[in-house]
This record gives C-alpha cells, structure tokens and sequence, in this order.
C-alpha cells in the first residue's frame, strides 16, 4: 500500500520534470525562433541599429564573433546545447555574460513582483470578505471599483499616485529602487489590478457557497456572520482564488515593464524589452526559460496547496 | 549621430492634462513649499562651496557600454565624459578647436599627416601616464574591429596609422585628407582610456573604461543610475574652466525613462538637474523661478524625412520639390513641439560650422503647379493626384515610440493630402525598420544625426554613402548628384578654412535645389536645474552633454 503510493508519487513528480523539461525547450524553442524570424540584420542591430554608422569591418567582425554567417540550425543548436550545460551564453549587446545581466536585474523584479503579489492577495481577501452577499450598493461600488481598476491602464493608475503621492504631497520617491519607500508605489501600481481579479473572483465564489444549505446551517446553530464567513464561506472560496493566484503570479515576472518603466527602476522587464529591440537573442531566451520556470514552479506550488485547503482531494490524491 | 530619442520629446497631451488635472491641489500645496524654500535660499554668496553633491536624471537611452568608442548612444558622451579627456576641446562660445590633452597640433599641406604634441603631467587613474604611446594606443583600439566600435571607428575611417616620435609627440597618417579629423575627436565618443587597460582587460572597458577624467566611477547600476566620484589627482580642465579638481564629490546619473517622471521628479526636489526637458515642460521650465535653463542647438543634421530619390514617385526632382515647398514646416514643428524648435532652413542645423543661411520658401500653388509639370495632373474620387491610372503614393515606415514623430507624420499626411500626395504611414518593429532602411524599401525615412562638423553632408548625401551589400551607407535618400558629390569631396579634403566654407556653402544650396530630404527642425538640447542648489553648470557642444566639471552645489 505504502510502496504503491511512493510508486504513484514518484510517477507524478517524473512526469512534472518531465513536463518541465519539454515546457523549457517548447520556450527557448519559440523565443529563437520568434527573434530570428523577425527580419532585421541582428549584426547592425548588436552594434546600435540606425543609432550607429558601423563600418564593414566592425560588422564582419560581430557576424564571425556571434556566428551569424552560420545557417539557423547551426545556431539553434548550439544554444540548445548550450542552455542544456546550464550555460546561458553571452549577451551581444551588454558584452557580459547572460547570467550576470540577468542577476542585476532580478532582485528589483522579485522584490516588486512578490510584493505586489501579496498586497493583491491580501486586498482581495478583506475587499472581498467585506462585499460579498451585501446590500446591493456595496456591492455595486465595490464591483464598479473592480471593474474600473481591472481594465485601467497600468500606465496611468502609475501616473495617478505618482501625481498625488509624490509630486504632489511628497509622501514617496517617484524614483528609484532604493529602500522601502521606492517600492510602495510601483508595488500598489502592480497590485491594484491584480487585486481587482482576485476580488471579483473570489467574491463571486464566495456568494456561491453563502447560497449553501451547510452555511444557512451553520448560522441556525447561532454562528456569527464574521465567524461563517471566516470559518466555512472562505475555506471553500480559497480554491478558485489560488487557482486564479497562481495563474497571476506566475506572469508578474514578465510583466512589470511597465511599471519599471514608468518608476525608472531596475528589474528584467526592461532589460527583456532592450534585449527583443537589440535581437540579443541570448538574453531574450534567458528571460523566456526563466518566466516559464517560474510559472511552472508557481503553479506546482499551487497545486501542492490544494489538498492542504480541501481535505477531498487529498483523497483523491 | 543617433537616431532614437525614444519618448523624450512630446507625450501624448490628453494623458498628462488628465493626470494633472487630478493632481491639481496637491500641485499647488507643492509649489507653495517650493517658493519659501527657494525665497530662504536667495543669499547667494558667490562663494564656492566645495565636496558637494549633484544628480542629474537623464532619459531612458542608456547605452550598452559607457566606453567612449563603444557606445554610439545619445546620452554616451553624457557618461563617458566625467571619465575621460578628449585631445582637442570645442569652445563651447566660439566652437574653435582648442589645446586638452594635446597641447598644439599641425596639419601638412597635403592633408594628410597630423603630428600632435601632447600635455605633460597628465595621469590615468589607474597610474598610467598619458604620452604619445597612449594616444596611440586609443587610435588603434578604436579602429580594431574587435573593438566593435559602433560609430567613432567610422567617424575616423580615414586613419592609417600613427608613430611615436618622441614620448609626448605622435605623427598620424590618414589614407585620405579628412578636414573633420580634429574636430569629431573633441567629441565625447573619442575621450583617451587608459592603455594599460586597453593591453590587458579590453573587455573591462565596455562597462567601466579608466580615463583621464575629473570623475572615476564608483558603480554603474544597469537599469537606474550610474555613480562617480572625484579624481583628486585631476589638474587638466579644458580651457577656460577651473584649475585643480572638480567641485563636486559626488556625481550620481539617474536613468528616468518616463518624460513625465523625470520633469516632476526635478519639479518636487528629487534630482537636483534634468537632461532632455520635454518640449512641453520647457516653457514651465524657464517661467519657474525656481528653476534655470540651459539649452543649444544640437550642432549636425536637422530632424528630416529622406526621400528615396532611387525609386517612384521621389525619383522625380519635381515631385520632391512639390513635397518640400507645399507642406508648411513652421506651422507643423511649432505646434508638435510647442513653438520652443527653430524650423530648419537647410541640411545642417544653425548651430554646425560652415552652415549657411538659406530659405525654403512655402508655397502650395508652387507645389500644385511642380505635381501638374510632373504629369500627375488627375485627381482621382479621394482627391489624391493620379498619373497613368496610379496614384501618387508615399510610404513612410517609422517608430511609434517617438511622439513628436508620429505627429509630425500625421500633420504632414494631411497637408500633403491637400496637395494630392497620399502619405501612407506605418509603425513596424525597429528591427524591421532597420531592415527596410537597409533594403531601401521605403520612400520616406524619418530620422536626426548630431555631429560637430559639416562633414555630416559627405555622410548624408555622398553618392558613396549609398547602402550596398557590402556597406551600409548614411545617405538615406540614395542621392547621387555629380556635384554634390564633387563639392562634398572636395570640401572634405581640404585643409583651407575659408575655402571649405565656401564649399559647404554651395553644397547647401545645391542640396536645397535637389530636395533630398524635408528638413524640419533644429535639434535642442535642453537641461533644467535648481537654481538655488546648482552653480556652474554648463552644456558641452562637441557632441552636446551637460559638463559637471565646474559644477558645485550649495547644500550637502
């Protein structure tokens, strides 16, 4: 019985690696593939594009260096082998290696991603349990505020509290990456939309189980509203909202640019973006394979998650 | 040189109004503490204070390397100058070349040998002391293929080697007479690194070249900001500037991508000077009191639509010309850019040596009567002209990442609709735009190069700077005109200041009777600061950047 269960557990995990592995080569696959076929000479594009007046020396030298005068499959193959030595190349533009250009940039993304990602949660939570199943005008402005900041440029929620948090009662940096006070505006950016998901989201799984027999039970036996909500409406509610969680998360990596851009702050979005204009192809597969890393191991995380919030799928398991 | 001012002019108005508008209240309680703060700060002592500190913003365009040579970026002068000296110096008054880390140079009569005698008791900071070897060394560096230098190895194509005669004079061959040479050598993109470095870590120099510099840097954090810190040992300011080491410290460059971002971040007290003020915001800019500003016009090519004289319907001298007088410029640059650009009258800007002053004139009913000479005398349903059953059609593929040149486009598009002239405009990605500028697949190019010297005509419209398989050549518009090439050669090539002037004089008037290219504005450089925190700032004009050498602040 135990030695099955080892057997199903270990067939689950290799088929999971196995997934990773195909879900790695599937991006680095389409990430070479997408800057390679987009036309554009990638020698002029490494030394500047139209900013540059290189001469024919300086291009033959960086065809040779680079090996573009190779067909693609020599390329190709030569990245894969590479990426599968854990060797992430050179970046031709930054002329440092992939693995240093990606390190300096990262922390400023995790740190944005991860606090924007548990603010967006945590507003959900208290919006959400707050709203649900409320008078119908609660719940109309707190649907109507969802719907506004879910489909608000994040451009220009970033413009809005830079505006009143910054410029105008210089609560805040507007710039920068430097301690606390620089993160709270790009993370609240990032999060507001976010969090207005999660919240219709779980808002809407929450009404659903408040229509339940057991809830209407569990306040005949004289449990206060706070405690069904807390207690029974959520327990059930955390499925869908880790599920759609987890499917957020997992893109925030890839999706900060705007944000970085518009609070002038390190992080990989911006260094994707130069890599795509510049055809820097090793950075731009660096990045690809390291979101869809990420997004995998989110979602396992998840996954993992499930069975601790509902006892019946742990049986199932 | 330099194509890409991503975003760094106008931003899309109605988006600002918006947020300003919500703004509002809080912008007034802001200006309110601003105008005590500076009224306390009047008492300006004259008094230099020293061991201060200073940070710029400057817009998103950080270059891949800070490498003089390495960089062909707009903002690399920008960084690389605070580490590092040029052999020449532009006066920033009278754009004569003057004595830096050469003391006095001759030129033969042939144009063709430069022999340079170089300052004494001058040091990198790594130690190393700057002599004939050096400069030699930097000459050879840059030409290396190897170096991968993307603009300065062109700009000095003509070098062919160089020979020590003695330890602080250097003779420099060149293949062909090049009346340029000293000049682009003041330019940022040509200051001295140190040849120990060059020897033995060329690939350190990318990110943190060891110069002469006033400045030695501390840390480049990619992505945000760049920090230097004083070379104490520094006593060969240009001339006309201090003796001894620079005032300031600290030295800290922000990279601020976002227009917006970077003009409020200097409006509410977070960086004490910002580099490319907005056209929008400059007006603000000088009406506060609290701030100064410093501008200049960009010296080389003005912003232009190329035409593609090699393929329909631009081919056509006429159609051109029509193109050129019939859109009314000056209407158009002082709407998009807020009346604060000087229309272009020419192929160089006002502020490039040699430039001429001439005038294109406007005038529809001449443009109407060129399109009817050239045989597109029918109009077809939509009012656009027609010759043989095809319409006069134009495509212009250029970026959208550049508001003022999207709206530049679009107010084009509809007066040349007026005149018959169907503009089509498209926004492909910038690798297929570089692409369609190699494979000539365009009529129009839009597109600015800043440089000091006249020589920018040569690299524009010389018949030799056509892009062919084996090169890729400036001259967009594919012009080839026997005289222009002529005039530019021999311009070009001789030593005789009075005589290449004349040159340049008529090769601008003969350009302006081919219509290459619609000229449209005069590039500005303009820089905001706090006018009580910041002294001594000025503005470099061989390649334009802010020059923080005499600079000091007066709080911390």
């Amino acid at each position: 019985m135990a030695a099955a269960r080892v057997r199903r557990v270990a067939g689950a995990i290799g088929l999971r690696l196995g997934g990773a592995v195909l879900v790695v080569w599937g991006a680095a696959t389409l990430a070479f593939l997408a800057i390679y076929l987009t036309p554009g000479d990638p020698a002029y594009a490494v030394v500047g594009g139209t900013d540059a007046n290189p001469s024919p020396a300086v291009l033959a030298q960086i065809r040779a260096e680079y090996g573009f005068d190779q067909p693609w499959y020599v390329q190709y193959g030569s990245y894969l082998w590479r990426l599968a030595h854990g060797d992430l190349g050179t970046s031709y533009r930054l002329r440092e290696p992939v693995a240093t250009a990606i390190g300096q940039q990262l922390g400023g993304t995790v740190q944005l991603a991860l606090a924007a990602g548990l603010l967006a949660v945590v507003l959900a939570i208290v919006v959400a349990l707050l709203t649900a199943h409320r008078r119908p005008w609660i719940r109309g402005v707190s649907s109507s505020a969802d719907l506004v900041l879910a489909s608000m440029p994040s451009f220009w929620l970033g413009i809005l509290l830079l505006s009143a948090f910054s410029y105008g009662l210089h609560l805040l940096p507007a710039i920068g990456n430097r301690g606390w006070q620089s993160l709270v505006l790009p993370a609240v950016t990032l999060a507001l939309p976010l969090a207005a998901v999660l919240t219709q989201v779980l808002r809407n799984a929450l009404e659903e189980v408040l229509e339940e027999p057991f809830i209407t039970s569990a306040r005949a036996r004289g449990l206060s509203d706070t405690a069904v909500r807390l207690r029974h409406a959520m327990r059930h509610a955390l499925i869908p909202l880790a599920t759609m969680t987890g499917y957020l998360l997992g893109g925030l990596l890839g999706g900060t640019v705007v944000t970085e851009t518009l609070f002038s702050r390190q992080g990989l979005g911006r260094l994707l973006l130069t890599a795509v204009n510049g055809k820097d192809l090793p950075v731009v597969i660096a990045i690809v394979v390291l979101s869809a890393v990420v997004y995998m191991v989110v979602n396992l995380a998840i996954d993992l998650v499930y069975p601790l919030i509902d006892p019946r799928l742990r049986r199932l398991a | 040189m330099t194509d890409e001012r991503v975003r760094n002019v106008t931003r899309l108005r109605s988006r600002h109004s918006w947020a300003m508008a919500l703004a509002i209240p809080a912008i007034l309680a802001m200006s309110a503490c601003a105008g005590t703060a500076s009224a306390g700060q009047a008492e300006k002592s004259g008094a230099i204070v020293r061991n201060g500190s200073l940070t710029l913003g400057t817009n998103g365009q950080e270059p891949p390397c800070i490498a003089p040579a390495e960089n062909a970026g707009l903002n690399g002068p920008e960084l690389s100058r605070p580490l590092t000296d040029s052999v020449v110096y532009e006066n920033p008054k009278t754009h004569e070349l003057e004595p830096w880390l050469a003391t006095k140079w001759a030129v033969s009569a042939d144009g063709l040998t430069y022999t340079f005698t170089l300052r004494k008791g001058v040091t990198f900071s790594d130690g190393t002391p700057w002599n004939a070897e050096a400069f030699k060394a930097n000459l050879d560096y840059i030409v290396d293929p190897a170096t991968k230098s993307p603009m300065s190895a062109s700009y000095i194509a003509p070098y062919e080697s160089s020979t020590v005669v003695d330890p602080y004079s250097l003779t420099v061959k060149l293949s062909t007479p090049y009346s340029a040479f000293l000049r682009v050598l003041a330019q940022g993109f040509f200051g001295m690194v140190s040849p120990k470095q060059i020897a033995d870590a060329p690939a350190d120099i990318c990110a943190a070249p060891i110069g002469t510099g006033p400045f030695t840097l501390v840390k480049w954090t990619k992505g945000q900001s760049v920090e230097y810190v004083r070379n104490d040992a520094y006593n060969w300011g240009p001339p006309g500037t201090h003796t001894g080491a620079a005032y300031l410290k600290h030295y800290t460059v922000l990279f601020l991508g976002e227009d917006s971002t970077r003009y409020n971040a200097l409006a509410s007290g977070q960086v004490d000077v910002v580099d490319w003020v907005p056209a929008q915001n400059i007006h603000a800019a000088r009406q506060d009191p609290s701030l100064s500003v410093l501008s200049l016009t960009t010296p080389g090519h003005p912003f232009s639509w190329w035409l593609n004289t090699a393929r329909a319907p631009f081919n056509d001298l006429k159609v051109r010309q029509a193109l050129l007088t019939g859109i009314d410029r000056a209407e158009i640059v002082n709407s998009v850019l807020f009346g604060e650009y000087k229309t272009a009258t020419g192929y160089l800007t006002s502020s490039t040596l040699d430039y001429s002053k001439n005038t294109i004139a406007h005038s529809v009913k001449k443009a109407n009567a060129l399109l009817d000479e050239a045989g597109w005398g029918t109009r077809d349903s939509d009012g656009y002209r027609t010759k043989d059953g095809k319409r006069l059609t134009a495509q212009l593929p250029t970026s959208n990442a550049i508001a003022y040149r999207v709206q530049i486009a679009e107010q084009v598009q509809a007066q040349a609709k007026k005149l018959g002239i169907d503009i089509e405009i498209s926004y492909p990605t910038s690798q297929e735009l570089s692409q369609d500028a190699l494979d000539g697949n365009y009529d129009i190019s839009a597109g600015i190069w800043g440089t000091n010297t006249p020589d920018i005509l040569w690299l524009r419209y010389s018949s030799k700077n056509i892009t062919t398989a084996d090169r890729i050549g400036l001259n967009v518009a594919r012009l080839r005109d026997d005289t222009v090439d002529s005039l530019l050669q021999q311009a070009r090539e001789t030593t005789d200041a009075a005589q290449q002037a004349a040159l340049y004089g008529k090769a601008q008037t003969r350009l302006i009777d081919l219509a290459p290219a619609i000229p449209f504005f005069d590039d500005q450089r303009v820089v905001a600061f706090d006018t009580a925190k910041v002294h001594g700032l000025s503005l470099e004009t061989a390649y334009p950047a802010p020059y923080v050498f005499d600079a000091w602040t007066s709080e911390g």
